[in-house]
């Protein structure tokens, strides 16, 4: 499988404070990688490295083969959706100007084609077309986090970055805008990074989890790996309550004793 | 008084249509200037935040400056006029902008620029797409401060011979026509709160987001864009004309009335068109840098004044001295006095008519055995003045009796009660003309004759040697008693200077 972004030798540190040391990883093109660990653990420094917000130290970042050092960081983020924490719409502009910001930083003359590109990216995430003329404040905070999916979106990028984009939302939301960005990863077969502070999320969303904590890579594999055999004991603390949750059809349930349904049944009985 | 306010403004309409529309302009472009020069400044310091402090600290310091003292720092390099007062007016429109562009800028939310950045926008895409328009609240809030600000600050101009509604004030203060002040203060105002009126609208507009007022707007920008073109336009088109003399005037009654002389006589027997520039504040120290460097052509000024202020002799100025200062200014400046007009605008002292009959009194002298039983009356300066009450009585050996201190606009109204026997006056008084006194003579030349004349920059007159003929009819025309009562007319009985100047011309036939 072909490398979208690898991390070599990765060094970063705040005047003499170092965050991150010999971090190296390679994430394969089409992964849906979920990064997790306390905060302060550098999992936002690594995402943002990724588009040049951040600088490293030492070390060199490639995307799909290319050091970013020796190019035009404009235009490589172009090329990378970029979603953040609340998701941050321009409050000035309308739903449709939010999506179409790249593209029009792209290619200011084909209005058309932006136009088509905003409707197909609003159906995509769920938004309905007569939304396109409403302000970021009209809006609810899951609409508001769909526009900014949208947004990350709406120049088919190859690479999509998400520094925890439901952090904002309320439960339910949360549950469909996970679906949603599920679907949609399956349907594009883009590569994406997604900050997480919740486990249960980074099992649910991600093909690969990232463990990192104070700096270094903890664990990388896929969900199930990590719940059978978590590496340290970083990630066996982080993945324990995880452990024992079981996800059984609803007619079997009872059978597990740790359900929550168990003790309803109990109670059924001595009737 | 509302009724002397309405009907000098009905009677001068177009003088005060013609003084809006130059405050307008003045303030415009005074606005236009700062608004993109702060803008761009304002700009640059919140991309580079490390020269926000010192920059706000200069433009702060600027701001402090008074800005009658800003006016008079700024004459040496920019000369009188509207140059002097748009460049001081755009100075002080710079803090408000340049902070309120910084502070709005700055206060975008970080988080929002690196979304910006992190989608890939450029630097100048950043600024003009996020930063600038999240940022216009706060900038259109400056603008709106600093426009009324300058249409209020505008009405100093005219200090220093800018145009603008000022000139009404200034004029109504010289002259004590105080509807006239009233008039220029009032439009001063009621411009101010009109264009408050219309950024308030043009902000509201700006707020609004649907689709459909956004069309309207724009359409609505385009036609004010068009018919700026057209004023702008207009104004330069109009700006072509025949050859111009400048004449400048001093804030003093008298001089409005010598001015209009000057342009009535001037223009009726000469080609010329005249520019006539009253009541340039500061008077001489301001007017005759600007007649070196060729701004003003002429002005009306007094002898002892230019022997002390101009050639700065030291010495008290008689007029034996005449050839001297004809020559110090030939030499020095290569002007011309000409057409002396014959008064004599000096200090003077005025004693009761009964008095100076009871006592025989015609000289100061005559006034020395007299005076332990008088009571003299002054200014309160006068009795701090090196050249004042005791220099005074130490050279004609007078002893009054009593002093009495008091106001200058009073002094009149003590002798004529009898309050007061003696007083110090301006021997061009217009109170003087309707008062029982007797001016006497200051026969040891106490103090400096200021016989009044024009100064003229000769290759002027070379140029236009028909002025001379013009002179000719000045020559020894008004006495001080006519200059008294041209006085009265305009600051008692509220005539207007020009009228007055008319009257006068027609009453010695000099008037086609």
């Amino acid at each position: 499988m072909k490398t979208a972004i690898e991390f070599k030798d990765i060094k970063k540190s705040y005047d003499d404070k170092v965050v991150m040391e010999k971090f190296n990883l390679s994430v394969s093109k089409g992964e849906f990688v979920t990064i997790i660990g306390s905060s302060g653990c550098g999992k936002t420094t690594a995402l943002k490295m990724v588009n040049g917000l951040i600088q490293p130290t030492s070390g060199d970042i490639f995307v799909n083969g290319e050091n970013f050092r020796n190019k035009n960081q404009t235009q490589l983020r172009r090329n990378i959706g970029y979603a953040i924490q609340g998701s941050v719409l321009f409050p000035h502009m309308t739903v449709e100007q939010n999506i179409s910001y790249v593209p029009n930083l792209l290619n200011k003359r084909d209005k058309e084609k932006t136009k088509n590109a905003v409707l197909k990216w609003m159906k995509i995430v769920g938004l309905s077309e007569d939304l396109k003329h409403r302000y970021p404040s009209e809006l609810s905070g899951g609409q508001q986090q769909r526009v900014g999916i949208a947004r990350a979106l709406a120049a088919s990028p190859d690479i999509l970055l998400m520094d925890e984009p439901f952090g904002a939302v309320d439960e339910i939301t949360r549950g469909q805008l996970q679906i949603e960005l599920k679907r949609i990863h399956k349907q594009t077969g883009i590569t994406i990074l997604f900050v997480t502070h919740d486990i249960s999320e980074a099992l649910k969303l991600g093909t690969k989890v990232l463990v990192m904590d104070k700096g270094k890579i903890e664990q990388y594999a896929t969900p199930s790996e990590l719940l059978q055999n978590p590496a340290t004991e970083f990630v066996k603390e982080l993945v324990k309550k995880e452990r024992r949750t079981c996800y059984l059809p609803e007619e079997q349930l009872f059978t597990c004793k740790f359900s929550g349904t168990v003790g309803e049944r109990n109670s059924h009985d001595t009737k | 008084m509302i009724k002397d306010i309405w009907s000098v403004f009905i009677d001068r309409k177009e003088f005060f249509a013609d003084l809006l529309f130059e405050h307008l302009e003045i303030s415009l472009i005074s606005i236009l200037i700062a608004i993109l020069f702060g803008g761009l400044v304002g700009i640059f310091i919140s991309e580079f935040q490390k020269t926000a402090k010192p920059t706000l600290g200069v433009i702060n310091f600027l701001y402090t400056i008074p800005s009658i003292s800003m006016l008079g720092f700024l004459i040496p390099f920019s000369g009188v006029g509207n140059a002097t007062a748009i460049i001081a007016l755009t100075v002080y429109a710079l803090l408000p902008m340049v902070r309120n562009t910084n502070t709005g800028i700055a206060n975008v939310d970080p988080a929002i620029l690196e979304a910006a950045k992190g989608m890939g926008s450029t630097k100048i895409q950043i600024l003009f797409k996020i930063k600038l328009p999240l940022a216009m609240p706060v900038i259109m809030s400056g603008i709106r401060n600093m426009v009324t600000m300058t249409i209020a600050l505008a009405g100093i101009a005219s200090f220093i011979g800018a145009g603008g509604l000022g000139v009404a004030i200034y004029r109504g203060i010289t002259t004590n026509n105080a509807a006239m002040t009233m008039v220029g203060s009032l439009l001063i105002a009621l411009l101010a709160l009109v264009m408050d009126f219309v950024l308030g609208f043009i902000e509201k507009r700006m707020n609004k987001r649907s689709v459909k007022a956004k069309k309207a707007n724009r359409i609505m920008a385009a036609i004010s864009v068009v018919l700026c073109l057209g004023i702008a336009g207009g104004i330069f088109i109009n700006t072509q004309q025949k050859d111009t003399l400048h004449i400048a005037t001093k804030p003093m009654t008298e001089q409005y009335v010598l001015g209009e002389m000057l342009d009535i006589l001037i223009e009726q027997d000469t080609d010329l068109n005249v520019e006539l520039t009253q009541g340039v504040g500061g008077g001489t120290s301001n007017i005759q840098p600007a007649m070196e460097s060729g701004e003003f052509d002429l002005y009306p000024e007094y002898t002892g004044t230019g022997w002390n202020m101009v050639l700065k002799h030291d010495g008290l100025y008689t007029e034996d001295l005449f050839r001297e200062l004809e020559s110090g200014y030939r030499d020095s400046y290569n002007m011309q006095w000409i057409g002396m007009y014959g008064f004599n605008n000096t200090y003077g002292l005025a004693v009761r008519r009964e008095i100076a009959e009871q006592y025989n009194l015609k000289t100061y002298s005559d006034l020395k055995s007299a005076a332990s039983s008088l009571t003299f009356g002054a200014e309160y300066d006068f009795f701090e003045r090196d050249d004042g009450y005791d220099a005074l009585c130490d050279t004609y050996g007078f002893k009054f009796g009593k002093t009495i201190d008091m106001d200058i606009g009073l002094k009149y109204q003590a002798i004529n009660q009898g309050k007061i026997d003696v007083m110090v006056i301006f021997t061009t008084d217009g109170q003087l003309s309707a008062s029982d006194v007797v001016v006497l003579e200051d026969d040891k030349q106490f103090y400096p004759s200021y016989i009044c004349g024009n100064v003229i920059r000769a290759e002027v007159l070379e140029k236009y040697p028909e002025l001379k003929t013009v002179f000719e009819k000045l020559d020894g025309l008004i006495t001080n008693s006519d200059m008294a009562e041209i006085n009265y007319s305009v600051e008692t009985e509220n005539k207007e200077p020009r009228d007055v100047a008319e009257d006068f011309l027609r009453s010695h036939s000099l008037l086609q």
